[in-house]
């Protein structure tokens, strides 16, 4: 391919790519991305390509690898193109079906398709579902629609316009106006408005300055930006290239964790295209502006992502945080003004420049603009990366979008941002909550408040519900998560990640986790909860970066929501939610049909009983794994205090009667 | 950059701005916690101890540490409001539970009320404070040291936790330290206890002696860091009067003088050639010298007498002539070793319970009160051993209760040989001119005896003077004596030196070379034999000339010119003549 | 009684002179067979020195300077060195053994080489026996010489 002189050539090469296109062939998308990876999507490929060979199709259907379309809930996915059939859940048997019925034949293959868990009606087109209907996929919507490691396919969506327009019709100036005006605000966490960052970036003294890309996602749960770097990796560097000429910098560095090989592998590629053509390097489409990105991938620490500390690693250090009482606008990467930003927010850049910032700041609410993109997980039908525009409710989210929280649970809460953005939003209608919120001075006794859930999601609104966007990580609750052992999931996370340098992070920590593990083991004193709070005010008031700063969080909210849970763990030694095992009993009730399921997970030989009588837990033996509770059909083994496990046994063998002698609408799956 | 006024615990005072809170809160008087700041290395802000609750100007509440917040105009600051001092409690407190009970958080947890953590003391006794690692990279530049792991698994390490190549051993990590987390070892485990015997310990920057003129410190570029690794610097930055400077090196100067008094005294003989005596092998074989600095009360045992374990001995051999009046190493007595022997003696009597020992050849107590004084230690019970020293050993098993060491002489009044069991032997070595006096005697054309001492004009007339017009002597250097009688030589030699300053004018030589105009050919012979270029050629006359100022009538010319037209007064050819007939006749 | 050589010591004021006395002051024993002739450096030693002391009828002829690099004026003694080999080939065309003729250096405190090489020197010439100056037979010499040249 040939170097693209100037923004005209490009326009005229997008042309001529339309022109070749065949609008009546055949195309299969099939999702690449690394989570249709873990469900086997790499065989199926493999199987395609095999099978579109064998059967002579080459020249009649293309096979097209795209990136993530956010859906993993239902890998592998396909969709057939022209006529746009979405297929989940393919395996390496279905290939000849696909191929067979819809691509000889152009019909639909029913058994493939999604079907609506509330009509229990199949969809035939993506659109149609309703994880895509409410979303708003101005970033991910290209993702399944192009192969990531093609240029083509990305110019041929109108790639790197934003950049032509850009670099020859606008003064730096003009851009940087453009991305105050769009209204984005940093999609990492912090919600800092872009603009005003560049803007100061720009205005700083010192050469050379640098842009950089923070593609350290490290919040567990979080995948966003592996999804664009993997699917889109073009977007970012389009977005860069823009960032660089409206500040003035001729060096960029994507900051990319060594977890992420394939976005790693794409990204490469994809800047060794764009160098190819001009797009990328000296002279840039002739409008003699140069920048180059150098990618540096990181070790893997979750601190890293704090900007002071990725800058260290970029320098080759350890990547320790300083203190950022002097701004990295200023004073960055070798002490050089250095402007950074999270691959979403790079993403979002050629959107605004090409589309207008005007257009740009008309989706969202009043301080929030644009979309967001969120990686649903935990207790949720549809995990999977939604993108959605700011000021939808937390309900349109998490019950339209997700599907809500399977098995008829009831809905906890969801953590955002990350373990150290870890807050909470919550049911706060629930009684328990509610009666936390009063003794935390949140509401009063006789208030009653309006559901965290019908709350518009944006980065002011959620601050103000005591939570914050983060990086977009949501993690959903059910009624069988315990609170106190969320609390010390996260504390146990931040301690492996915390770098240790400072001292509050280092040793509060540590003592945050010895208090929480001391109160899940059913050692909690009286005071231990004080004293998780006074150890987390320290650690919020003196810890040197936000790791430390925000660690306490998913310890202070969940104490906030759920004070509750926490005494009945440090009074009661009960575990409310039936998770934490030195407070937990198992035990098998009066619904048990005697199937023997239990019998056979049970690594413990701790429950016996004969065939279709009623079994029963030995409580010396039984090691509290809850193998017998996942494989239980019947809702039989229930999980109970320690103590009351026998007395539920015993009322059960009162009250048993064999399944023959049952009222047939109590027996079921 | 400029000043900014600011408020501390509501008083105003006025600060640099951009320069860091914590020093101008000390200057104030206040005392703030800190466990990781040092004033010579870029604050770290690792420990949280040094937290303060500030007002920034757009009234922003926060909390911050002061070791490295910048200070901007309207800073209003608490730098102990119940936020902070709780913080600064907890964090203490949860530092204690990490680590061993260590005098340095004892007594920080004294000062904020922590008597015992609520958690129990940890057993670590490293705090992460960092300033090992930051003295080493930023101070020192050797890099050495670096934290390995991560959060509460951190710890303090070389590369790879092995030996590290780039260590230079400069031992600043050890004292900067401030829980001895990390210690200097010798490499066969012992402590450094007698490094005082190398006289003195290997300071970087120290006062060479005592009476050292000038009497300032010097740096050793031997041991400077910033001689080693180009960092450090810390000594200048500490000098209220900016008085060090690096690239001011050894250099030679040139000075223009009339007059040259040579005292360069003496250098001891090393012992180490005198292999019976065994020192540098056998500990607590000592020289004098070492003794003196053991002695000093500014030396770094503080005056006490010691053996290398930090004992006190039970008794010590003295011995004289170490070196001296011994035909293999110096036939000449060092005139010195009596009279300190004898004061050694005194002196360890008046400081230990030792048993003394003096062994020598001939006691030569000539100056005033010296006999006197030689009694006086007879008296005090000194045993006197007429009998050189003849050797030094290790006591076999058998004796080692009474010494370590046994000392064999043979006692010549009482006839008979004797071992002396001792913990200690010192030896009087004796005074040898400086290995390198022939260079020196070279450049000022003084001569060299054979005994190495400089060679005065006249063992009588010219105590002092020597050959070379202007320059005399004093001290050791032109052969050994005491105290006394070098500040006598050397007054001698000042006044002498004086009486030539203040004439002003030198009487010069009678004797001269003079040349005859009618007999001078012109040759210009003489003008490339004179050593002095005391002879110039007159153009216009077409005859050489002598400066008669510049000639020191060597006579060199007279006897080169081949037209006889030289005449060295004093030395003329027919004085000479004359004198071989006279003698001859 | 046996012969008694006479010689004549040109002494350098700096080195040998000195040297000499420091010999006298240590109470070395010296031959008396040489007389001094103080001069403030060997580079005073004119050649016509040397043979007014042997047609005066000295024995042998001693100049003793300081050693090379010593030299109190620098480097009179060098001069010295140079002349003396010219001095002794001059000597010996007049039919003296030029053994009679030495240089030596003695510096102001080798009191014993002093007298190391007066005793010897004096040993020297009483084994040479006594100078028995010919007249000089200027037609030989030349004669000699134009031999030597063809």
């Amino acid at each position: 391919m040939n170097r693209i002189s100037d923004p005209k050539a490009l326009a005229s090469y997008r042309e001529k790519l339309k022109a070749a296109q065949d609008p009546n062939k055949t195309m299969i998308h099939f999702c690449a991305g690394t989570g249709c990876i873990a469900c086997g999507c790499e065989e199926v490929a493999d199987a395609f390509k095999k099978r579109i060979a064998d059967m002579g199709l080459e020249s009649s259907v293309t096979l097209k690898l795209t990136g993530c379309p956010g859906f993993c809930e239902r890998g592998p996915l396909a969709t057939v193109y022209p006529q746009g059939i979405f297929y989940e859940k393919i395996g390496v048997s279905d290939v000849d079906l696909i191929l067979e019925k819809t691509v000889k034949h152009g019909q639909v293959v029913e058994k493939l398709l999604y079907k609506d868990p509330t009509t229990g009606k199949k969809i035939v087109e993506e659109e149609e579902i309703p994880f895509y209907k409410k979303q708003m996929r101005l970033l991910l919507g290209s993702n399944g629609l192009m192969d990531p490691t093609c240029l083509d396919d990305y110019i041929l969506l109108g790639g790197y316009e934003g950049m032509a327009k850009a670099l020859s019709g606008m003064q730096p100036e003009e851009i940087v106006q453009s991305v105050i005006t769009s209204g984005l605000r940093g999609r990492g966490g912090g919600g800092f408005p872009t603009g005003w960052k560049w803007d100061s970036c720009r205005k700083a003294e010192g050469k050379p300055k640098y842009v950089i890309c923070n593609a350290d996602e490290g919040d567990p749960g979080a995948f966003m930006d592996r999804a664009i770097l993997e699917g889109n990796p073009h977007s970012v560097i389009e977005g860069m290239v823009i960032g660089a000429f409206a500040i003035g910098s001729n060096e960029g560095f994507v900051y990319v964790r060594h977890e992420y090989p394939l976005a790693v592998k794409n990204l490469n590629i994809a800047l060794k295209q764009a160098r190819q053509v001009g797009l990328l390097g000296k002279d840039i489409l002739g409008t003699g502006f140069d920048f180059d990105i150098e990618v540096s991938r990181g070790g893997g620490a979750f601190v890293c992502g704090e900007s002071t500390a990725l800058m260290a690693s970029l320098e080759g250090k350890i990547g320790e945080p300083r203190p950022k009482y002097v701004h990295t606008t200023d004073y960055g990467l070798w002490d050089k003004p250095s402007n950074l930003n999270n691959v979403e927010s790079w993403a979002n850049i050629p959107l605004i420049i090409k589309g207008g910032a005007d257009w740009y700041a008309s989706i969202g609410t009043e301080n929030s603009k644009g979309t967001k993109v969120f990686a649903l997980s935990g207790k949720i039908s549809n995990t999977g990366l939604v993108e959605v525009p700011m000021g939808i409710t937390l309900r349109e989210i998490l019950y339209d979008i997700g599907g809500g929280i399977p098995g008829n649970k009831k809905f906890k809460a969801v953590q955002t941002g990350g373990p150290s953005g870890g807050t909470l939003v919550v049911e706060t209608e629930d009684e328990m909550v509610h009666r936390s919120m009063v003794r935390s001075g949140d509401v009063q006794v006789d208030e009653t408040v309006k559901s965290l859930l019908d709350l518009p999601v944006d980065f002011d609104e959620l601050t103000k519900a005591g939570s914050m966007m983060g990086s977009g990580g949501m993690i959903v609750m059910d009624q069988d998560s315990c609170m106190v052992d969320v609390a010390k999931y996260f504390i146990h996370f931040l301690i492996e990640e915390s770098c240790g340098k400072c001292l509050p992070c280092r040793e509060g920590l540590r003592m945050l986790h010895d208090i929480l593990e001391r109160i899940t083991n059913g050692e909690g004193r009286e005071g231990d909860v004080e004293l998780l709070q006074e150890v987390s005010n320290t650690l919020i008031d003196t810890s040197l970066c936000q790791l430390g700063g925000s660690a306490p969080n998913p310890v202070l909210s969940t104490i906030r929501y759920f004070r509750d849970e926490y005494d009945a763990h440090v009074r009661d030694k009960r575990c409310p939610a039936g998770v934490c095992n030195a407070l937990v009993g198992y035990a098998i009730n009066e619904n048990c049909i005697g199937d023997g399921q239990c019998v056979k997970a049970c690594p413990s030989d701790a429950i016996s009983g004969d065939p279709k009588g009623l079994y029963r837990i030995d409580q010396s033996k039984c090691i509290q794994c809850d193998a017998c509770y996942q494989v239980c059909q019947f809702d039989s083994i229930v999980r109970v205090g320690r103590d009351e496990a026998n007395d539920v046994q015993r009322r059960a063998k009162e009250r048993w009667v064999p399944v023959k002698e049952r009222p047939r609408e109590k027996v079921g799956v | 950059m400029a000043t900014v006024k600011i408020r501390i615990d509501g008083q105003q005072v006025e600060a640099e701005e951009g320069s860091f809170l914590l020093p101008a809160i000390q200057e104030m008087g206040v005392e703030i916690p800190t466990l990781c700041y040092y004033k010579y290395a870029t604050p770290y802000a690792a420990c949280r101890m040094c937290v303060v609750e500030i007002w920034d100007k757009r009234k922003k509440n926060k909390v911050v540490t002061a070791c490295n917040y910048p200070i901007a105009e309207g800073l209003e600051v608490l730098t102990h409001s119940p936020r902070v001092v709780a913080a600064r409690r907890t964090n203490l407190e949860m530092l204690m539970s990490r680590c061993a009970p260590m005098p340095v958080l004892q007594e920080m947890g004294k000062k904020l009320g922590i008597e015992e953590p609520r958690w129990g003391w940890g057993t670590d006794t490293c705090i992460l404070c960092g300033l090992c690692v930051r003295v080493c990279d930023e101070i020192v530049g050797a890099r050495a040291l670096g934290f390995a792991s991560r959060g509460a698994d951190r710890y303090v390490t070389t590369a790879f936790d092995g030996e590290a190549d780039s260590c230079i051993l400069c031992g600043a990590c050890a004292s900067i330290c401030p829980t001895e987390h990390i210690q200097l070892e010798e490499a066969d485990g012992r402590k450094i206890i007698h490094d005082e015997v190398t006289l003195g310990p290997n300071s970087a920057i120290s006062v060479p002696f005592r009476q050292a003129v000038p009497n300032v410190p010097r740096i050793d570029p031997e041991y400077c860091i910033h001689f080693r690794t180009g960092g450090c610097t810390v000594c200048s930055q500490v000098c209220p009067k900016d008085c060090i400077h690096y690239d001011e090196q050894e250099k030679t100067e040139e000075i223009e003088v009339g007059t040259i008094v040579l005292a360069t005294g003496f250098q001891d003989l090393d012992p180490e050639i005198l292999k019976p005596y065994g020192y540098g092998k056998i500990p607590n074989v000592i020289t004098a010298m070492e003794f003196e600095r053991m002695n000093n009360a500014a030396g770094s045992t503080g005056g006490k007498i010691q053996l290398q374990n930090g004992a006190e001995p039970r008794s010590i051999a003295i011995l004289h002539c170490i070196g001296s009046r011994d035909e293999r190493h110096h036939p000449y007595c060092s005139r010195v070793c009596c009279m300190y022997g004898l004061k050694f003696a005194h002196l360890v009597k008046e400081k230990t319970e030792a048993e003394v020992y003096q062994l020598y050849i001939d006691l030569r107590a000539f100056g005033k009160g010296y006999e006197e004084f030689y009694q006086r230690i007879l008296s005090e019970g000194v045993n006197v051993i007429r009998g050189k020293g003849t050797e030094v050993v290790r006591a076999g098993r058998g004796r080692a209760e009474e010494g370590d060491l046994l000392v064999r002489c043979e006692d010549t009044l009482a006839g008979v040989f004797r071992e002396i069991p001792v913990d200690m032997v010192i030896l009087c070595t004796a005074l040898e001119a400086h290995s390198d006096a022939k260079e020196t005697g070279r450049k000022f054309g003084v001569s060299i005896g054979a005994d190495g001492w400089f060679i005065e004009r006249h063992p009588k007339l010219g105590p002092v003077s020597t050959a070379t017009d202007g320059v005399f002597l004093a001290g050791v250097c032109q052969g050994p004596k005491d105290i006394p009688d070098t500040v006598a030589q050397g007054g001698a030699a000042a006044a002498e030196a004086m009486s030539l300053m203040i004439r002003g004018e030198v009487e010069m030589d009678a004797a001269c070379a003079v040349i005859d105009e009618e007999k001078c050919c012109g040759c210009r012979l003489c003008n490339d034999l004179c050593a002095y270029s005391a002879i110039t050629f007159d153009e216009e006359k077409e005859v050489s000339v002598v400066n008669e100022a510049l000639c020191k009538a060597c006579g060199t010319c007279v006897a080169g010119c081949p037209s006889g037209s030289i005449k060295g007064l004093h030395f003329t050819d027919p004085q000479i003549y004359a004198e071989i007939e006279g003698i001859l006749s | 009684m046996s012969f008694e050589p006479k010689l004549v010591g040109f002494l350098c004021n700096w080195c040998s002179y000195t040297g000499a006395d420091l010999a006298g002051t240590s109470r070395l024993k010296i031959p008396p067979n040489l007389r001094a002739i103080r001069v403030m450096c060997s580079g005073r030693v004119d050649p016509s020195f040397i043979l007014t002391a042997l047609s005066k009828g000295a024995d042998g002829v001693l100049v003793l300077g300081c050693h090379p690099g010593d030299c109190h004026y620098s480097e009179g003694n060098y001069n010295c060195q140079r002349r003396l080999p010219i001095t002794k080939s001059l000597v010996e065309q007049m039919g003296i053994d030029p053994r009679r003729v030495r240089l030596e250096w003695v510096s102001a405190s080798e009191a014993s080489l002093f007298q190391e090489v007066v005793s010897e020197f004096t040993e020297q010439i009483r084994s040479l026996g006594p100078l028995e100056l010919k007249e000089f037979d200027f037609d030989r010499a030349a004669a000699d010489a134009q031999l030597v040249h063809e």
